[in-house]
């Protein structure tokens, strides 16, 4: 049962302000003006173009992550040659017992995605759609992490981003 | 393709929902002629893309929206309303039409609610809409729009005089 209903019915006599004739006549002006399409602002990333953007960082930041790994395993073998010529002639030692070896070698060790920004701009409408959109902006912080397990090297590579979505309205 | 609504078809909605939607983005601003913008702002929006008001909760939204969107925009004309709102508890044209000092009361309690609480309370009162319809326009559950409802009613209560 509804213990508030002399309340509800005690509001429902009170009835808003009436339209002034002046706001009907500046709206009859609005509605009689020839439309003006808006144009999508060109800095807004729809959410199919950004999965591309951010694989694309995503890969870029890999293949600096490769180069980097690729330069460190080019001077390793470099400075064993150089080791191995100026040493004397290789002594006979026993072989040494097997060992768990580590790979030596960057390996994924993670990855980090940290929103510390998300901010609600509105609604957005857009050309040729009935309903418009909320757009939402979020400002992440990636970080992937590499590490040499042999060496204890670690790599990590930091890169910001900003996420625009567009989030069709759906009401009922 | 044509516009098939009439011309008076738009008066006739906005007759209808004009005076709720007006009391309803007056929450976000004090002045009548602010609310007015931005309610005509969202109908002409609204009806260019729609042709009619079935989707109300999409209205309300987008009157919502733009009152948010113009408060964020001009963030000095926020702080000189703010201004405006602290030194004067009731705003200078009235949002009610009020007939007895009943409702007058009722009014100035309605001012003493919480925003999130006053906005339901007058989507359902002057506007019906459905809870769901609020829920939708407001992007909360059916659940929590139907609590602050019950919460609002329950504040104007302990707020009223007894009788």
């Amino acid at each position: 049962m509804n213990d508030f209903s002399d309340l509800e019915a005690q509001l429902k006599t009170i009835r808003p302000a009436p339209l002034r004739e002046s706001f009907i006549a500046r709206v009859e002006s609005e509605i009689a003006k020839p439309e003006t399409t808006v144009e999508e602002p060109r800095n807004v990333i729809r959410p199919a173009q950004f999965r591309t953007r951010w694989v694309i960082g995503l890969g870029l930041a890999a293949a600096a992550a490769v180069l980097l790994f690729v330069r460190v395993n080019f001077q390793a073998p470099r400075d064993s040659a150089g080791t191995a010529a100026a040493s004397p002639a290789p002594i006979a030692k026993p072989a040494p017992l097997p060992e768990k070896v580590l790979p030596n070698s960057f390996l994924p060790a993670g990855s980090t995605r940290v929103v510390y920004h998300k901010r609600d701009e509105g609604l957005l409408f857009a050309q040729n759609r009935e309903e418009p959109m909320r757009r939402l902006r979020s400002m992440t912080q990636e970080t992937l992490q590499w590490k040499n397990p042999a060496t204890g090297a670690s790599l990590s590579v930091s890169y910001p981003s900003e996420q625009v979505e567009l989030v069709p309205i759906s009401a009922q | 393709m044509e516009n098939v609504a009439t011309h008076e078809d738009w008066k006739v909605c906005l007759s209808e929902a004009g005076p709720g939607l007006v009391l309803f983005a007056r929450q976000w601003v004090q002045s009548l002629a602010d609310a007015e913008d931005i309610v005509q702002e969202a109908f002409v929006r609204f009806w260019r893309r729609n042709h009619n008001i079935t989707n109300r909760a999409l209205l309300y939204a987008t009157v919502r929206s733009i009152a948010l969107d113009r408060i964020r925009g001009d963030s000095r004309r926020a702080r000189r309303e703010a201004v405006v709102v602290a030194e004067s508890e009731h705003s200078v044209e009235p949002e009610f039409h009020v007939e007895d000092d009943s409702q007058r009361v009722l009014v100035g309690a309605l001012d003493r609610l919480p925003k999130d609480q006053r906005e339901v309370l007058v989507m359902k009162i002057w506007n019906e809409l459905t809870f769901a319809e609020i829920a939708a326009a407001l992007g909360i559950s059916q659940n929590t729009a139907a609590s602050r409802y019950r919460y609002a009613l329950a504040s104007l209560r302990k707020i009223l005089p007894p009788q």
